[in-house]
């Protein structure tokens, strides 16, 4: 009954393309989502740089909802959505629907974070100097945080690699489906092993990818 | 060039309003510095902002050559901007942009083309003497070397108007002087009408040409440098002059005042530079006898106080006095001090 690494090696290749895929889009449609939402969160607000409490406080009672609905309750509660969207509710392209409602939001607070951290006295200057508001968001308020953004990106990159390995439920496939299906349920420590050592490289090269990057930004 | 009337700002916070600004009337003249000097909540620094709108008034007028600034156009305002330059205490530079970027800043918003914009930046990299630094970012420049670039963004769109918002309050003295310079050079150079809000008296000994002193929001004095060094009139101003002049006689000397002759001497426009004090025990039958005092420059003019006595006839004493007055303003000293 014990299969070996070896053995199951096609098996694990494709099982990490399939998280770096579901990671990879979902990261990509979250950020689509959640910077403008992150942007519009911080300009908004009171005192910002289109203050409007209405637009405001909808963006940020969304947001919150989605933030506080654990990703395995989503994962089913938005099963209609995800097959109205892609069709079927099973597979990679079914467990993306979800992780993007899971990550956009958080993407957004990330985002939203990183701008307010700009120096306020910099945007004033760049208002003094007859910017208007689209100049400001992007060529001040963007610039001056991309190095903040990388990083916080970065945080919701592993988060979403871990989010990823509950996709399983929905037959997302992945390195977590994986180390349950076989590692769990029918008690192969190696694979497990195996899965978990390959999350655990994954997890490093993102952090260092995201390092990396926000060194580079720090100076554009 | 710049014209404030009646113009009040109130701040509502959680039901209390506060008035920042208070029925303020100024009238900034073409190409000169003029110095706007409080302590910290007096306002200066929402007087500066309404200037360009950085703020609105809430009642009252702010006005430019003429023009109503509440009254433009969102876009006419932007345009307007760009002939008003900033600076500010923290330098506010953008952190991820080299100096040559950062001063190419404000002429990239207006759409200038590249080459002309290669060019300003040169030039006043130049003016600025920072032409060596061009590609630093700001976090490997001193804070001197930073207001340095803020002056030269600032100027970048050749503006009529430079507005200070304690330029130079985060700096050293030594930094201090030379920022001032710099300030001077713009204004002789450019001709440009600069308007500096400070809390250092020796900001505005430095390089006024007028000044307005503010508390709670309202102008309290306003008149040349020489005016109110000479003879400030409000407390608060008396103790700003204190903060760069002391003139406070000593309790010594204020023992004596009833049975002597004692006078404050106060030089101005340039005065001090001539004998007059020796050329009056010349004339007159009179002892001058210095006994406290102090000489400055203001703007590059000797500007003191000094106490002196008169010892003679009180005829001659007064002969002197009437002759002196013609040239100093002298004050007989009270027992109180003033």
């Amino acid at each position: 009954m014990d299969v070996s690494v070896l053995e199951l090696w096609p098996r694990i290749v494709e099982a990490t393309n399939e998280t770096i895929l579901m990671v990879g889009i979902s990261l990509l449609l979250a950020c689509l989502i959640g910077i403008p939402l992150g942007i519009a969160l911080v300009v908004t607000r009171e005192n910002g740089l289109m203050e409007s409490g209405p637009v405001f406080n909808v963006l940020n009672v969304i947001v919150n909802i989605f933030r506080s609905i654990p990703f395995i309750i989503l994962l089913v509660a938005i099963l209609p959505i995800t097959r109205f969207i892609v069709g079927t509710s099973i597979g990679t392209a079914a467990a993306v629907v979800p992780l993007v409602f899971f990550s956009a939001p958080f993407v957004a607070r990330l985002v939203e974070s990183s701008l307010l951290e700009v120096n306020k006295g910099v945007v004033e200057a760049a208002q003094a100097m007859g910017a208007t508001n689209w100049q400001i968001i992007f060529r001040v308020l963007l610039p001056e945080a991309l190095s903040s953004i990388a990083l916080n990106l970065t945080i919701a990159t592993i988060g979403l690699v871990g989010a990823s390995a509950m996709a399983g439920f929905v037959g997302g496939g992945g390195l977590g489906d994986l180390a349950i299906s076989y590692g769990y349920q029918r008690f192969e420590t190696d694979i497990m092993i195996a899965t978990v050592v390959l999350l655990v490289v994954i997890v490093q090269i993102v952090q260092m990818i995201g390092n990396y990057l926000s060194k580079k930004l720090r100076r554009l | 060039m710049i014209r404030f009337d009646q113009v009040t700002k109130t701040f509502e916070h959680e039901g209390t309003s506060f008035k920042a600004v208070d029925q303020v009337d100024l009238d900034i003249q073409k190409g000169e510095i003029f110095g706007v000097i409080g302590f910290s909540g007096a306002g200066k620094s929402t007087l500066v902002r309404l200037v360009n709108q950085l703020e609105r008034p809430t009642s009252g007028q702010v006005k430019i050559d003429g023009q109503d600034m509440s009254r433009v156009s969102a876009s006419e305002l932007r345009n307007i901007r760009r002939d008003i330059g900033m600076i500010f205490q923290h330098f506010n530079l953008l952190e991820t942009k080299t100096v040559y970027h950062n001063i190419a800043f404000p002429l990239t918003l207006a759409g200038t083309p590249k080459r002309e914009v290669k060019k300003r930046v040169e030039e006043i990299l130049e003016f600025v003497g920072l032409t060596d630094r061009a590609n630093h970012y700001p976090d490997q420049l001193s804070g001197g070397q930073k207001q340095r670039v803020g002056i030269a963004r600032a100027l970048a769109t050749s503006p009529s108007i430079l507005l200070c918002d304690e330029a130079t309050s985060a700096l050293d003295p030594e930094t201090t002087k030379s920022i001032l310079k710099l300030l001077k050079k713009v204004r002789d150079e450019y001709n440009i009408t600069v308007l500096i809000i400070t809390h250092e008296m020796n900001v505005i000994k430095e390089i006024c040409d007028r000044v307005a002193v503010m508390e709670n929001g309202k102008v309290v004095e306003h008149g040349s440098i020489f005016d109110l060094f000479s003879q400030p009139k409000h407390p608060t101003t008396q103790k700003f002059v204190q903060t760069v002049m002391n003139d406070e006689i000593p309790e010594s000397i204020l023992k004596e005042v009833e049975a002597r002759h004692i006078y404050r001497v106060t030089f101005r426009d340039g005065s001090a530079s001539q004998p007059v004090l020796s050329n009056v025990a010349k004339h007159f039958n009179v002892e001058v006898n210095v006994l406290y005092g102090q000489i400055t420059e203001l703007q590059q003019t000797p500007f003191g106080n000094l106490i002196v006595e008169l010892q003679g006839e009180d005829e001659e004493i007064n002969n002197a006095l009437q002759h002196l007055e013609k040239q100093v303003i002298i004050q007989e000293v009270k027992a109180d001090g003033r």
